[in-house]
Formats: structure tokens, C-alpha cells, sequence
């Protein structure tokens, strides 16, 4: 193996770590947020610095990859991907201490019929079950894999688009539970940005392995 | 740390009255790779010969200062046993012709008089080609004359001549620049090898070269050594603007 | 235009036709020479011819064992004397291009070889005949001083071509300068030296003038190189002069013997040449 490749599998070895990171996080901020643990949530936010952490070593490994071995083809897109993967990871590892800082300031436990019924619970398997696919995608090069997550997306969009309709009608019937409703909203809102940049990973994971561009491309990530 | 295994200081090479390398200090770690870069005539070749006494051969050729090799004077020393500690290959891979390529290998040993059993003659001489990455390809004709070897072949084989005398270090000047893109990569990947054991200095035009297989860098800019650094950070970040508008290609 | 054009290929042709025409009319008079001699000589060479030596007129059976003898022994003490000196001059030549001793060594030796080979017998007889007599060592002196350029040219130019970067590469390995030309740069040069070595020795094997004021001649068989002695082209000299048909006979044999032996020396020298060539 050339030195560049060694480097090559490096990196990937660390885009992978994050992966497992940030999944980790959401997973930790789901139990958290329904068991109602705030040392959990608390753990999550502290582990956050090492997702940044993360970003800030894979942008400066891949400068030094560009500088020292000017890659090309392949390897030129697939190191462009990890810059792209990599923001998009940072994002969702916000998104995942947002979720535990919302569990940490709240007052009490939120009100577990109102995740049922608007879908909170469904929305977080999905979201951590297509970052999942995701790194899976990455790590096998399944681009069949990759294309596959535009479509469970639309599951979470769907969710996203009714929780307003949902969400009004149990205030509606329980004002008292507004606070909660609001959270509830709120959190739906940011799984529904864990599942777009899923969907933009999944979208640089085909541009990197086929070089074909799917960004912006409305009709290509819906029609499978 | 790292221990230096050479050290120049203040070192000025001439021709006659040209004053072709100009006061250099640098200190180089061993087993590392450190790369010579610079526009032509900027005079790191004529740095890298003064190292193993090769400058002087050149007719009204001079030099001044030190070159410590382990804390000794290299230009104290008689130019013979220098050469000996410190191997040199060359632009051009120049097997000896008239040699078959088992000799040609231990060719620093048997054109020097000094006999050897057949048996560790055997040994250096495998020993040298795996070294290089040369055996499988020729150990079934080490009787053939070195010259009907492939380019790439050849240099390695140079490569390896200079390897069987168990130098410390070894000099490259622009080992590749004759060869063809694999030839060139093939011999990129031997330099990682043979770090582990020798310490290796390269002079090179191919500055993506330079980046690809060095640890450190050395930017000589008529005459001077201008930027001495961690290879890494001189394609990333380099602190002289000289150095930057050589890298970018703004000058050749 | 196109007139101009078909001048110009006529021409052309034209030219090429008569290069080649010339071409064999350097090769004919070769041929006829060979032709001529050969027919000549080759009838009046038998063992008797080769193992006896001359006779007086008249009497049978006349050989010219003592000039064969004769002549190996001056060319082979010849040699001796110029081969080691004359290698070792080219390589002093070519390994210093630029030195001032080296431009007037060069220069002496292209002058030396102008010198009409009558003129260096006569100085090899002033230096040694005169005081020490007529010997063969003298002849050998002469021929030798007539090899010297031949020698030396053909090894300095031979080495010459020589990549610089061979030698680079002997310094490289921590080799001192003598080791470098003996063990590098001769043996990748054998080929050249060899043939330049032969082709001196062709060029003196037939060579008259010199050894008439030196060798002189003698009619007997001798291996005394202090003494006058018999070479091939003194005899052919000697007798074919002479009004007696067998001795003539003896000097047309004798001339088939030499040209046979120049070509023989010649073909070598080809064959040496190709199987000694190293490829750079």
C-alpha cells in the first residue's frame, strides 16, 4: 500500500470513530430524554467537545492529505466527501446536546403520551436508525444503501410536516401541556435536520463513489 | 527527541570564485527522509555532494565550514572513509556494464579488493536486493549483466549497490528524474523502507515528490538555505514567501 | 514547380549512384592487390619454405624461417615496449582533459604521428646504432616509437566516451582514483584499447623503412636481440631486387606470408572488438 492510501484508511478509520460518536449521542440523549435522566443529558454535552474535537483533526488532516499527495479522482472526491460528512456530523452532534440541554433546563418528565402522540418516539429510531445506515453505507461503499436513506427520510418529513397538526390538537385537548408541546415541537423539528443531513452524507457518499452529483437534484433523491 | 546524525555548519561550497552554496546550517534527524528542493542552480546539489565529499572531484571545485557526521568533521576526514559511511545515487542509474548484477551489487566491496567468503557475499547480496525489492524479480538471473535491466530496475539496483556497503546515510540526487511513473512510485515506496534503516536525503526538482516522501523539507534559494521544516508544515503553511511562491508555482 | 522538383530527384539519384560507384573503387584495388599477391605467392609456399632458411643463389631449397622468426620477435618486443606506455599515456590523457601537461602530451603525439617512418629509423639510428651497432632491439625501439600514437590516441578516445557518470559512481563507492580506472573504466573500455593495440601492430608488421637502418638484416636464424636480425619486409625488400628468379620466388611467397598475417592481425582485431564490446 502507498503512504497515501495508508493515510487514506486512516482517515476513514476516523470519520468512522466520529460516526460511532455522534451516534452514541443521540442514542444516550434519546434514552435520556425518556427516562427523563439529566446525568445522562449532562454526559452528553460534555461529550460534545469531543465531537468538535473530531471536526477540527479530520479539516486539518485532510489540508495536510491535499497538500502533501494532491490527490485526484477517486481519492480527490472521496477526501472532499469527509470534509462535507464531517460538518454534517458536527451538526448533528449539536442537535444531539440541543435535545439533553432541553432535558437538563426542563422541570420534570415531558408527558409520554405526548411523544406517542406525535410521533417523537418513531422519529428518534428513525433518525439514529438512518445515521446508522449511513456510516454503513460509508463503510461498505452501498451506494444502493446510501440511496435507500432519501427514502426513509421522507418518513421523518412526513412526521415533521403533521406535527403541527398533531401537536396543536393535544394542546387543544390539555393546554396545561403546552410547555411540554412546545419542547416536543422543538425536538421534532431538530430530528427533522438529523434526517436532512443524513441525507446530505448520504448524497456525498454517491458523489464520491460514482461522481455523479445528486445535491439540489429534487427529482433524483426522491425517485427511489 | 531525535538524535541529529548530521549537522552542517557554515557551510560554503565554490566553483572557483562562484559562490554556489552560502553559509548553510541545518541539522538532520536520523532515519528520517529530508527532502533538497529549490529552483535550478539554487545549489542543492552541489550541498548534497559536499556532504560526501564528491564536490571537491569537480576541477576547481572548493569548499568551507563542517559537515559533523555523528560529531565527526567530514572535511577532516580523508574523503575514502566518508564515502564509505555516507552512499550516494545518482540522476542517471549507472550500473557498472561490464559487471553482472550480483557483482555490480557488491561491486563497493569487490572492485575495493576486500575479499569476502562466497557465502556472506551470497548473503549481502540478497540481503541488499530485498532491500530494495529487486530479488524476486532477479535472483534467477544475478549473472546477467546489470545494463539489460528497465530503468526503474537499474536505479534500484544502484539503490542497492550503495545499500550492500552499510552506509548510515544516503544521498539521492533527483533519483527518479530519469525514469518513467511507475519506475518513479515503485522507487517513492523503497524510500519508507529504507528509512527505517539508513537516514536518506533527496535532492529533487518534483516538489509534489519532495511532499509526498519526506518528513522534512529543505527550500535552498540561490545558495541559501532559505526555509528548513517539518514537510507538513511547508505545503501547508510555509513562513518564508519565498518558499510560498516556489511551492504555488508562482517562480519554477 | 514541378519540373524543379524531378531536377532535384535526378540529382538526387545521381548523387547516391556515385557514392556508391566510388565506394567500390576504393574496394577494387584491394581486391586486385589480394588477388594479384595471393596467385603469386601462394604457389612458392611449402614446409620447406617455412622451415629453412636462406640459401645462396643457385642452391634449393632457400626458406625464410629466420625472417618469420625475426619479424615476431622485433613486433612482440615492440609491443612490449609500447602497449603499457601507450595505455597508460591514453588513460593519463583522458582522465585529465584540461591540464597543461595533457595538452602538450597531446600535441606531441598527433605530431609524432606525421613523422615518416624513415625519419624515426634514422633517429633510432643515431641513438642506438651508431654507438651499440645494428640490433634487433633497435628495430623494436623504432616500431615502437611508431605504435605510440596509435596506442595512445585509440585508448585516450575509447575512454574519452566513457559516461563521466561511471566514474562518479566507482568514487561513490569510496574508491581511490587508481581503482576506479583499473577496475571501471579499462575493463568498459577493453574493447577500444584492444582493438587500438592490434591495429598498431598491423600497422608495424609490414613496416620496411624503419628496421633498414636498424635491424638491418642477417641471413641466419638468431633470437640474439643485440644483434642485427631478419624481418619479413626487409627480406621482401632484399630480394626483390635481385635478379635471381628463386629469390624473387621467395619474395613474392614472403609478401603472401605478410599480407595473410596483416589480415589475419585485421579480422582479429574485428572479432576482439565485438566480443569484448560492453554496452554501455
Amino acid at each position: 500500500m502507498t503512504q497515501l492510501e495508508n493515510e487514506l484508511v486512516s482517515i476513514k478509520e476516523e470519520v468512522v470513530s466520529m460516526w460511532n460518536l455522534v451516534e452514541s449521542q443521540l442514542k444516550k440523549a434519546r434514552i435520556a430524554m425518556l427516562n427523563f435522566d439529566r446525568d445522562l443529558a449532562r454526559e452528553v454535552v460534555l461529550k460534545e467537545k469531543r465531537v468538535n474535537a473530531f471536526e477540527l483533526k479530520l479539516d486539518r488532516d485532510c489540508e495536510d492529505i491535499f497538500a502533501l499527495y494532491c490527490p485526484v479522482a477517486i481519492d480527490l472526491r472521496f477526501l472532499l466527501a469527509i470534509l462535507k460528512i464531517n460538518n454534517n456530523l458536527e451538526r448533528i452532534g449539536d442537535i444531539a446536546e440541543g435535545i439533553s440541554k432541553y432535558i437538563i433546563g426542563s422541570m420534570g418528565d415531558f408527558d409520554h403520551k405526548l411523544f406517542e402522540e406525535a410521533g417523537l418516539i418513531k422519529m428518534f429510531d428513525d433518525s439514529i436508525s438512518i445515521l446508522a445506515d449511513s456510516r454503513i453505507a460509508f463503510e461498505k461503499e452501498d451506494t444502493i444503501l446510501a440511496r435507500s436513506i432519501f427514502k426513509k427520510d421522507e418518513v421523518l418529513d412526513e412526521i415533521n410536516q403533521n406535527a403541527i397538526d398533531r401537536i396543536s390538537e393535544a394542546i387543544h385537548g390539555n393546554p396545561l401541556i403546552m410547555k411540554d408541546a412546545l419542547y416536543v415541537l422543538s425536538i421534532i423539528r431538530k430530528l427533522e435536520r438529523v434526517g436532512d443531513q443524513t441525507k446530505n452524507i448520504a448524497e456525498e457518499i454517491i458523489f464520491y463513489i460514482e461522481a455523479k452529483v445528486l445535491k439540489h437534484n429534487e427529482e433524483a433523491t426522491t425517485q427511489n | 527527541m531525535e538524535s541529529t546524525i548530521i549537522k552542517s555548519v557554515d557551510y560554503n561550497g565554490y566553483f572557483g570564485d562562484n559562490h554556489v552554496v552560502k553559509n548553510v546550517n541545518i541539522e538532520i534527524p536520523k532515519n528520517n527522509v529530508i527532502a533538497v528542493m529549490g529552483p535550478s542552480g539554487c545549489g542543492k546539489t552541489t550541498f548534497l555532494r559536499g556532504i560526501n565529499r564528491m564536490h571537491e572531484l569537480i576541477p576547481g571545485a572548493t569548499a568551507k565550514g563542517k559537515i559533523l557526521l555523528n560529531n565527526e568533521d567530514v572535511m577532516e576526514m580523508h574523503p575514502i572513509f566518508v564515502r564509505l559511511k555516507i552512499g550516494m545515487v545518482f540522476q542517471r542509474p549507472n550500473p557498472f556494464p561490464n559487471l553482472s548484477i550480483y557483482d555490480n551489487v557488491i561491486a563497493g566491496y569487490k572492485l575495493n579488493g576486500i575479499k569476502l567468503p562466497k557465502a556472506e557475499k551470497d548473503k549481502i547480496v540478497e540481503h541488499s536486493l530485498t532491500r530494495v525489492a529487486l530479488w524476486k524479480e532477479v535472483k534467477d538471473s544475478l549473472t546477467k549483466k546489470g545494463t539489460f535491466l528497465s530503468g526503474g530496475q537499474q536505479q534500484r539496483l544502484c539503490i542497492a549497490r550503495a545499500v550492500a556497503m552499510e552506509p548510515e546515510v544516503l544521498l539521492f540526487d533527483e533519483p527518479t528524474s530519469a525514469l518513467d511513473p511507475i519506475s518513479t512510485s515503485t522507487v517513492e515506496e523503497l524510500f519508507h523502507e529504507l528509512k527505517k534503516n539508513y537516514t536518506l536525503i533527496i535532492v529533487t526538482h518534483n516538489m509534489q515528490q519532495a511532499a509526498r516522501v519526506s518528513d522534512k523539507t529543505a527550500f535552498f534559494y540561490m545558495g541559501e538555505l532559505v526555509e528548513y521544516d517539518d514537510t507538513k508544515k511547508m505545503f501547508t503553511n510555509p513562513s518564508d514567501i519565498r518558499t510560498q511562491n516556489y511551492i504555488t508555482g508562482r517562480f519554477s | 514547380m514541378a519540373n524543379k522538383v524531378k531536377y532535384r530527384i535526378g540529382k538526387s539519384s545521381m548523387f547516391q549512384g556515385l557514392t556508391i560507384v566510388l565506394a567500390f573503387a576504393c574496394v577494387i584495388p584491394l581486391i586486385a592487390i589480394l588477388i594479384y599477391i595471393i596467385k603469386a605467392g601462394i604457389g612458392k609456399i611449402n614446409w620447406n619454405f617455412i622451415t629453412n632458411v636462406e640459401k645462396p643463389v643457385g642452391e634449393i631449397g632457400g626458406g625464410i624461417a629466420h625472417a618469420l622468426v625475426g619479424s615476431m620477435l622485433v613486433i612482440l618486443v615492440a609491443s612490449v615496449i609500447a602497449i603499457p606506455i601507450g595505455i597508460l599515456c591514453g588513460i593519463f590523457l583522458s582522465e585529465n582533459r584540461k591540464s597543461k601537461l595533457a595538452y602538450w602530451s597531446r600535441l606531441s603525439v598527433d605530431i609524432l604521428q606525421g613523422v615518416p617512418s624513415i625519419v624515426i629509423g634514422i633517429v633510432a639510428y643515431i641513438w642506438l646504432v651508431k654507438p651499440f651497432g645494428y640490433s634487433a632491439i633497435s628495430g623494436s625501439i623504432a616500431l615502437a616509437i611508431m605504435m605510440f600514437p596509435i596506442i595512445i590516441r585509440s585508448t585516450e578516445e575509447t575512454l574519452k566516451m566513457l559516461p563521466d557518470t561511471l566514474r562518479e559512481a566507482g568514487f561513490a563507492l569510496g574508491m581511490p582514483f587508481h581503482r576506479v580506472v583499473l577496475k571501471i573504466i579499462v575493463p568498459c573500455g577493453i574493447s577500444g584499447i584492444l582493438s587500438g593495440v592490434m591495429l598498431s601492430v598491423a600497422r608495424i608488421a609490414g613496416e620496411t623503412a624503419p628496421l633498414l637502418f636498424t635491424a638491418f638484416g642477417y641471413q641466419f636464424l638468431s633470437v640474439n636481440m643485440t644483434k642485427p636480425m631478419e624481418t619479413l619486409p626487409h627480406l621482401i625488400f632484399k630480394y626483390a631486387i635481385t635478379p635471381y628468379k628463386d629469390w624473387q620466388d621467395l619474395a613474392w611467397g614472403a609478401s603472401c606470408i605478410l599480407l595473410i598475417w596483416v589480415l589475419l592481425l585485421n579480422i582479429l582485431t574485428k572479432i576482439i572488438t565485438r566480443r569484448w564490446k560492453v554496452q554501455l
